[in-house]
């Protein structure tokens, strides 16, 4: 008997709309935006817009630095990469050289030192197992994927451990941020940043050529890129500082953590300014969290308008362990290595930034070992 | 459980606790990101090893 005949035989139909879903990340993101218009705060309901087309691109797009990546090294695919670097060109368009000259404007720069390097190499690693990094985890978590809501809390778990383990990594050395534009001037400093994309382009497309592998983004993916660089531009622009997901993991454990009794008066990260207040405050004051909010609500609209939403079943245990294991270890990782793709990498080199593009050579590092890892938790290494 | 119960729970559950955690907690009004505060050098707010080392 062939699987054809083995089918009801029920004419095609269209993909249909998810009500309850749809309806519910509707509801949800318009109750966001209302609570923060009632603070009158139209920078906070604007971050919550832009995070719900962020989420709703993203799974649109099938945009992943994760499998990209993944590609990149196991067959030197460079389809999605390019994306990833067109993407980071356009964001730095804006954010060079405004964070240069507009006051109250600033990047995403960080410290070099051990901290960055360890921290980016075991994100790498993480990502792989959990096949999804920052941004892929909030939009698979919120598409319907329930083994990336695992991913998810274990993220926000790590992130906490990172945030109490930090100070003292920190404290093993390292220099103060380069930035380009510092250097350079800010016309200066986009010119190196281009050219430092073209040059990775270039070293991955002669790569691809020799391996005889694909090269050239499908439309799908350029489009993608071109949108998601220039939310990242409206994100800037109304948040003043590069778009970041994994320090609204921090508090949003943190804060889950204080409720259980945990006391953080002891720990420096927390005594530091930003995170001490972050900490006190109301979650709708962080801007990282706003977008994350409205990613996953964007990805839940996005998934539910076409499909019926979470309708697959759970995957096996070893998939699930491999899920906890990355997230975990993409939290801790990405709160010493100051952010994840989207917060160091795409921020920092679209800030001109040194600290991106080592992250992203470590962090590409620790995806090779989290690619020859992946088969013993039954996922394919492609 | 079945996959979409549990994100019908994740979803009440994460948003009573947005609501409990913004009306319990003081609003700065514009919102902020660590990076905003003074001797940042970080986006989670971490100060710069120069300063440290003072």
């Amino acid at each position: 008997m062939t699987v054809a005949a083995a089918q009801p035989a029920v004419p095609a139909r269209l993909p249909r709309l998810d009500w309850p879903f749809l309806l519910a990340a509707v509801l949800a993101i318009a109750l966001l935006v209302t609570l923060v218009l009632i603070d009158g705060q139209p920078v906070s309901a604007a971050l919550v817009l832009f995070g719900f087309a962020l989420g709703a691109v993203f799974l649109k797009a099938e945009f992943s630095f994760t499998a990209s990546w993944r590609r990149l090294i196991t067959s030197g695919q460079t389809d999605g990469f390019l994306g990833g670097l067109l993407l980071i060109a356009i964001a730095a368009a804006a954010i060079i050289p405004v964070a240069a000259l507009a006051p109250g404007f600033g990047g995403a720069i960080a410290p070099l030192g051990p901290s960055l390097l360890i921290g980016a190499f075991v994100f790498g690693i993480g990502m792989q197992l959990a096949n999804g990094c920052g941004s892929g985890t909030l939009y698979t978590a919120g598409g319907g994927s329930g083994r990336m809501l695992v991913t998810l809390v274990c993220f926000i778990a790590g992130s906490v451990i990172g945030s109490l383990h930090l100070p003292a990594v920190l404290a093993l050395g390292g220099i103060d941020p380069v930035i380009a534009s510092a250097y350079l001037g800010p016309w200066g400093g986009l010119a190196v940043t281009w050219a430092s994309l073209g040059l990775a382009a270039i070293v991955a497309i002669a790569i691809a050529r020799r391996r005889g592998a694909i090269v050239w983004p499908a439309r799908r993916i350029v489009i993608g890129a071109v949108l998601i660089g220039l939310l990242s531009i409206a994100v800037f622009a109304v948040g003043h500082h590069p778009w970041s997901v994994t320090f609204g993991f921090t508090v949003w454990g943190a804060k889950l953590a204080t409720l259980f009794g945990m006391d953080f008066s002891a720990a420096q990260f927390w005594q530091w300014p930003g995170p001490k207040r972050a900490l006190a405050d109301s979650i709708l004051s962080d801007t990282s969290s706003l977008t994350n909010f409205g990613m996953i609500l964007g990805a839940m609209a996005a998934a539910a308008a076409t499909a019926p939403f979470a309708r697959t079943s759970w995957p096996p245990l070893k998939s699930l362990a491999a899920a906890a294991i990355g997230g975990l270890l993409m939290g801790w990782g990405a709160r010493l290595g100051f952010g994840c793709n989207i917060g160091a990498f795409v921020g920092g080199v679209a800030s001109g930034s040194l600290h991106g593009w080592i992250w992203f050579a470590a962090a590409l590092g620790g995806c090779m070992i989290g690619i020859r890892l992946r088969p013993l938790f039954g996922l394919s290494r492609e | 459980m079945a996959m979409r119960l549990i994100y019908a729970i994740v979803i009440i559950v994460g948003f009573a606790a947005i609501l409990a955690d913004h009306l319990s907690s003081p609003s700065s009004g514009r919102p902020v990101s660590p990076e905003d505060f003074a001797g940042a050098c970080a986006p989670c707010g971490a100060p710069c090893p120069s300063t440290q080392k003072k």
